[in-house]
């Protein structure tokens, strides 16, 4: 036998022993997961097939399309676009000092690197949703609960997708300015700024697009914005108003998506 | 063999050949012309005028399994390096076999004992299971010669394959290269940073500079007027220098 024989048969045994085994237990462990999932999940075939043609029907319902209320939509999807700008350029500013708190890298206090963590963690695991809906209960109905929403979650995100830059970030330079004698304020903004900003400003913009989309909704928690009139149209079985609404979103969203990424291809 | 770039040619006039059981060594400082000599000679580049020929055909012709014919080495050794150095070596197989083992990663004994074979060779049977970004700079490029090895080329093209590796390293490879066009009857063309390298490995050396050939001479008669010719007079100074 050649050493390369023996190595084949090596291998091919290791195969057929505890990697085979192994290969099975995962096969089983998905098909287990995805079995509950789908019991959980309450997925059930039939009632889709006879939820079809409901569907199909109001659609029928939706032209033609009521033009007059469309500058009132326009109006109210302003404001839910307004809102995701503030909420995020809100967050994009409270979420630098948290950046640098949560990049391991570059803190200048490592002992509370973990607890920054944990606090951006919190506010990420919230949804925008859920904190308007507190808020709409503290400040009031209306678009500024919407604003804080957005704000609040997407503080957690943007530090944490910022603090994810930092410490993919190339140090090399940053040291090489701090051993100048530069303070570490000085460096950051010296030598890690200029490599990193286009990469932030666009995570700031994808952020933006994101909330334009997330806050459509925000409406039906009384937080402002176009949700409102969604949520007044399917509660009034009006399919033509909810449609033309759909289309106002989706022609507006679509908009901004290739304004923003038109940007954010121009920054990097 | 000639090729521009927006009207500035990379290489111009270039023309020479590589036998079988050849090993030629490509010199010339950087900007001369060499890695687009290579692409072309790759069949990743069509010159403009001129022809890359192995045999008879046209390199830049050839398409699909044809292209196994020219196995090339890389600088950046470019294993895939989740896969193991024996899955790795593999690929090279891909020009032989049908598509739907590629997919899969399925390959008969015959052509699995064939890798083992080749990676035995480059002495890296023992880590035939192992990830190949585990495998420190040399290792991957060992690698990646037994990967042209198992394709059973006509020419092994080896693009400056020593630049990133220590001199330990270098040596073993450019021996293992030198070693392949003797036994096994393929020819094989290297661009090399170092002069010393290509003294004791080459069997003939070919200067490259400006996109021209300014000399083409079995490696004995590669003399300091060669050097100079390449490298200008400074170049000389600097190695007098640290010959001194």
């Amino acid at each position: 036998m050649t050493p390369a024989e023996q190595v084949l048969a090596e291998l091919d045994g290791a195969r057929r022993g505890s990697a085979r085994l192994r290969a099975w237990l995962i096969g089983l462990t998905v098909i287990t997961f995805y079995a509950v999932a789908w019991h959980l999940a309450g997925v059930d075939l039939s009632r889709l097939a006879t939820g079809l043609p409901k569907l199909a029907h109001w659609i029928g319902q939706a032209w033609p399309p009521k033009i007059a209320e469309i500058p009132m939509f326009a109006q109210r999807t302003a404001e839910t676009v307004a809102i995701a700008a503030i909420g995020t350029t809100l967050a994009t500013l409270l979420a630098i000092p948290m950046a640098i708190l949560a990049s391991r890298n570059i803190t200048p206090l490592p002992s509370i690197y973990y607890p920054a963590r944990w606090f951006l963690n919190g506010l990420r695991g919230i949804d925008s949703f859920v904190f308007a809906l507190l808020f709409v209960a503290a400040v009031g109905l209306g678009p500024f609960a919407g604003v804080l929403g957005i704000a609040l979650h997407t503080w957690g995100s943007a530090a944490k997708l910022f603090a994810d830059h930092i410490e993919n970030a190339n140090l090399g330079p940053f040291e090489a300015v701090r051993t100048t004698g530069a303070g570490r304020f000085a460096s950051i903004l010296y030598a890690l700024v200029p490599d990193i900003l286009p990469v932030l400003l666009s995570t700031a913009l994808y952020l933006w697009e994101f909330n334009i989309r997330a806050s459509t909704v925000l409406g039906i928690v009384g937080a402002g914005g176009i949700g409102q009139e969604l949520k007044n149209s399917m509660d009034l079985l009006d399919f033509a108003r909810l449609f033309t609404i759909i289309a106002v979103i989706l022609v507006v969203v679509t908009t901004l998506d290739q304004l923003s990424s038109w940007l954010r291809r121009r920054l990097i | 063999m000639t090729k521009t770039f927006d009207g500035r040619p990379a290489v111009e006039d270039v023309s020479f050949a590589v036998r079988e059981h050849e090993f030629v060594a490509v010199l010339g400082p950087s900007g001369a012309g060499k890695t687009t000599l290579f692409r072309c000679v790759s069949g990743l580049l069509a010159a403009d005028r001129g022809i890359a020929r192995i045999g008879g055909d046209d390199i830049s012709a050839l398409r699909g399994r044809a292209r196994r014919r020219v196995a090339i080495v890389f600088q950046q050794f470019n294993l895939v390096s989740r896969l193991t150095a024996l899955e790795n070596v593999l690929a090279g197989r891909l020009g032989h076999v049908p598509a739907w083992r590629g997919w899969l990663r399925r390959f008969d004994r015959q052509d699995r004992l064939l890798a083992l074979e080749c990676l035995d060779r480059v002495g890296l049977l023992a880590h035939a299971a192992q990830r190949s970004d585990r495998l420190s700079g040399g290792q991957q490029q060992r690698v990646a010669i037994a990967r042209a090895l198992v394709q059973r080329p006509d020419l092994i093209v080896a693009d400056e394959p020593v630049s990133s590796l220590d001199p330990n390293a270098s040596a073993g490879v450019l021996e293992l290269l030198r070693g392949i066009a003797r036994s096994d009857g393929v020819g094989v063309l290297c661009s090399l940073h170092q002069v010393p390298y290509a003294r004791a490995y080459a069997d003939r050396v070919v200067g490259l500079s400006h996109g021209r050939v300014v000399f083409d001479v079995p490696t004995e008669r590669f003399d300091r007027t060669a050097f100079e010719h390449l490298y200008g007079e400074l170049g000389t100074a600097n190695v007098a220098a640290s010959v001194a």
